[in-house]
């Protein structure tokens, strides 16, 4: 056997309720390189790399860590052998500081003192660390104070304060900026330099071809093909990703031109402690798209909830010309004008995970009386339209209306949103990250129904910190820095430009 | 690399545990009772250790409670406040409202009803009515400060509900040693009340309770199955914070699910007063606000479910007092076996969201 191996696994299977996530997968990493795991959303990358972190006990097949057989009992088992994983979704407990979190981390590494003293200690190294790799953290900060691509650096400096040597890395780039998400790949390859094994799940290309040493990529729970990103074409690894039918690329937005005004905020400013809107101003129009571009943590997420009606505390207006202000209205009346919010956090603010996909349909159109009155829900109604609705947007996965809508993937999710969303023709279309997390093929339903809506006369509000999503939809991007609006720009505009907008306006 | 501690496995066998996305109801039915059933044979075991003749158990239990015309009519005698408390219980808890104050309801339903016949209210043929009505509204008013305090100021409820419950049997027991004292006597109940005052006997010793009681559980099965609030109260329930993000009147839906349950537990102090002692008194709250909650527990906040679930602890009631008669057996016992009921119902939980699979060693 090659002493060099890190990580090797050979024919794992996992199956959840008689769904069969893993069917006999290979995967090997070496010590030294960062190791691609590339595949559409539900292909298996997640699943393959819990077992790797101890999470899932896998049902046969064997893993060998440094070409040692061995049988992870869990996680902290794991973390002993110098596996780290940093989820998708962050393992961090929210009220605690970033010192705290850590230190929680390290109860299996042998730490004396008085807590306080340790908490000192951990403090004194992640800054030590932090500095190392060119990461700008503060111990002290609560973790609900720190933006999405912070917690991250959170949880990397996690895994590395616990000793990670083999860095599992789920869809990190997902959440992040392209600056953020250059600078983040640039280090984990710095770790890779330094000997670790740095494995990337990820569906983005991109990723793959400028910062991986080898892929692997899986389809349907079987790993596909072990190869070198640079020994294959682009358009190969688009169809061994994605199987023979590759989406296709989709057309240049054509120019047109703006309808009539339909949104009008002004003067958006946070009233909490923290100014994260600042003055904002922008008005929509009908029948277009109006993107939103910049780097995270400047104001995207409070804008999108204050336009969402998710509670935020704001001063100014948000106009709906002929309406009123979006501010007073309540959900009936959003529905009944016409709004649809698509939120950047699907099981947070958008579908209830535990109840049905009925149920969870059934908001859309619940105050117009078509599902009945107050003291009588149709339910038989209700199912016909989420089935329609299903089939119409495409939701796949579904075997019943009645199961939880958790059991959906996240591309399906966020498909089933758009069907409840849009359930009525929409006026407004508030959208935020759409396509995050989501395959090419979800991605491109997610949007083509974005452009749909706008043909039609619809408003869009794009929000989104992935500047290639914006380029691709928007008619008009609005560069947001520091809670405010900085720039504008029309399509066709160029890209070197908006990306300076982004991060010259601090 | 010597810091890589291996694991050998020394058996080749092991066990692991996994959360369960879903599970089919009927496993779930079969797991929630044999669950039962393992906390009955422990609690009979504890009765054979106390005393109790194991061959007369089952006799005590079963036969004698439920197949003696008698005894089974008393059960259903008993069963009715329980059925209204744990109706309660199961609205209050799918709002996520810890109502603990299912006793200090109960107790002002009783009070009332009570001040309906001391003030001599309406004519006769209204009086019961008005009483249900007084009873539902006093129980319902006891529930409103503490759901506002948590929607207006996000006071914890289970300790709000709580001290309302020392508040409402504080204020009985001042009216029962005080204005309300029955004049005939010295005792410390109130006077009889009148024969139209009394829930009406429908024979073999039935009283109106229990078809009163079984219309509510109706009325709530259909408030959290068929109505609109029912799906807003499945959202609040399981997705507080997605409910408000998506439309759902949050705030609405828990106050209205909270007064539902303060009226519930009105009535069932109607119930014991008006149709198990005839008068208000000052010890029948004992146990009610408990058992209400352990009802709702055991039977998942499921209405038809509670009102079985009632049944059997009205059942263990009934047994509970002729295992005293006869076997000197405290009535706490009986308490001791709702509480052994509920750890085994509440272990099953464990069995339902995790699935334990046995995984293959070997290499």
């Amino acid at each position: 056997m090659n002493k060099q191996n890190a990580i090797q696994l050979s024919s794992v299977s996992k199956t959840f309720d008689g769904f069969k996530a893993l069917s006999d997968a290979d995967f090997t990493a070496k010590w030294g390189e960062v190791h691609a795991l590339l595949g559409e959303n539900g292909a298996g990358k997640s699943s393959l790399m819990n077992i790797v972190a101890g999470l899932y006990g896998p049902e046969g097949g064997s893993l060998f860590i440094d070409d040692n057989p061995v049988k992870l009992k869990g996680p902290k088992e794991a973390a002993k052998l110098g596996i780290g994983m940093v989820h998708q979704h962050f393992k961090l407990v929210t009220p605690f500081t970033v010192a705290e979190n850590i230190l929680l981390n390290l109860g299996h590494i042998q730490t004396s003192g008085l807590y306080r003293e340790r908490l000192r200690r951990v403090s004194d190294d992640i800054r030590a660390m932090a500095e190392r790799i060119g990461f700008e953290i503060d111990p002290g900060a609560r973790i609900d104070q720190l933006s999405i691509a912070e917690q991250q650096r959170v949880e990397i400096l996690k895994v590395l304060l616990a000793g990670a040597k083999i860095l599992i890395l789920d869809e990190p780039t997902a959440v992040l900026t392209e600056e953020e998400a250059e600078n983040l790949l640039t280090t984990v390859q710095g770790f890779a330099r330094e000997g670790a094994a740095v494995i990337l799940v990820t569906h983005k290309m991109n990723d793959v071809l400028r910062y991986a040493d080898q892929v692997t990529i899986m389809r349907s729970g079987r790993t596909i093909k072990s190869l070198k990103p640079d020994s294959v074409s682009v358009d190969e690894l688009v169809k061994l990703t994605v199987g023979e039918s590759a989406p296709e690329q989709m057309a240049a937005t054509a120019k047109r031109s703006p309808g009539e005004p339909f949104l009008k905020v002004k003067g958006l400013t946070s009233t909490g402690g923290h100014r994260a809107l600042n003055d904002l101003n922008l008005t929509l129009n009908k029948g277009e798209i109006y993107g939103i571009a910049g780097v995270g943590g400047n104001g995207q997420s409070e804008l999108a909830n204050a336009l969402m009606g998710i509670p935020e505390s704001v001063k100014g207006t948000m106009e709906l010309i002929g309406e009123g202000d979006l501010a007073d209205f309540d959900a009936a009346r959003r529905r009944a004008i016409g709004v649809a919010a698509i939120p950047a956090d699907r099981y947070g603010s958008a579908l209830a995970g535990p109840l049905s996909i009925a149920d969870n349909f059934a908001l859309g159109d619940i105050h117009s009386g078509r599902y009945g009155p107050f003291w009588y829900l149709k339910t038989g109604a209700i199912e016909a339209d989420a089935a329609e609705a299903v089939r119409q947007f495409d939701v796949q996965g579904v075997r019943s209306l009645k199961q939880k809508s958790a059991l959906l993937s996240g591309g399906n999710a966020q498909k089933l949103v758009i069907a409840r969303e849009f359930s009525h023709p929409p006026k407004l279309v508030l959208a935020h990250s759409p396509s995050r997390g989501l395959d090419v093929k979800a991605t491109e339903a997610v949007r083509e129904r974005l452009r749909a809506a706008r043909d039609n006369g619809a408003a869009v509000l794009l929000i989104s910190e992935d500047l290639d999503e914006v380029m691709a939809m928007a008619d008009r991007i609005g560069v947001m820095s520091a809670g405010r609006i900085v720039t504008e720009f029309s399509q066709p505009a160029d890209r070197q430009a908006i990306g300076q907008a982004m991060v010259n306006h601090v | 690399m010597s810091e890589f501690a291996l694991e050998q496995p020394l058996i080749k066998r092991r066990y692991t545990l996994e959360v369960r996305q879903q599970m089919a109801w009927h496993w779930q039915a079969l797991i929630l009772a044999g669950s039962m059933i393992l906390g009955l044979l422990i609690s009979g075991t504890i009765l054979v250790v106390a005393g109790v003749p194991a061959g007369e158990l089952l006799n005590e239990f079963v036969i004698l409670t439920l197949f003696d015309a008698q005894s089974l009519s008393s059960v259903l005698f008993q069963a009715s406040p329980l059925i209204m408390v744990g109706l309660a219980g199961c609205l209050a808890f799918r709002a996520k409202f810890w109502n603990l104050g299912l006793e200090g309801q109960m107790i002002f339903g009783a009070i009332g009803a009570t001040a309906i016949t001391m003030w001599d209210i309406g004519a006769p043929g209204m009086r019961l009515p008005l009483m249900i009505a007084a009873a539902m509204a006093c129980g319902l008013l006891w529930a409103v400060a503490p759901v506002l305090l948590r929607l207006k100021l996000q006071v914890n409820e289970i300790v709000s509900t709580l001290m309302l419950n020392y508040i409402a049997i504080n204020v009985l027991l001042h009216l029962m040693y005080g204005a309300w004292k029955d004049p005939k006597d010295a005792f410390p109940y109130s006077p009889k009340y009148e024969s139209f005052e009394l829930l009406p006997e429908l024979g073999n010793g039935l009283s109106l309770s229990i078809p009163i009681a079984i219309g509510i559980a109706l009325l709530v099965l259909w408030f959290v199955n068929i109505s609109r609030a029912g799906l807003y109260l499945r959202f609040v329930d399981k997705s507080p914070k997605v409910a408000s993000a998506v439309g759902v009147p949050v705030a609405k839906t828990i106050l209205m699910a909270v007064l539902f349950s303060g009226a519930l537990a009105g009535l069932a102090g109607l119930m014991v007063a008006a149709g198990q002692e005839g008068r208000l008194t000052h010890s029948f709250y004992v146990g009610y606000g408990f058992s209400g909650i352990l009802i709702a527990f055991l039977a998942r906040n499921n209405p038809i479910a509670a009102t079985f679930a009632a049944l059997l602890i009205a059942t263990l009631f009934v047994a509970g007092r002729s295992l005293q008669v006869f076997y000197q057996i405290p009535f706490a016992m009986v308490q001791l076996i709702q509480a052994v009921l509920v750890i085994c119902v509440a272990s099953s939980d464990f069995f339902i969201r995790h699935r334990i699979r046995r995984v293959q060693g070997g290499d």
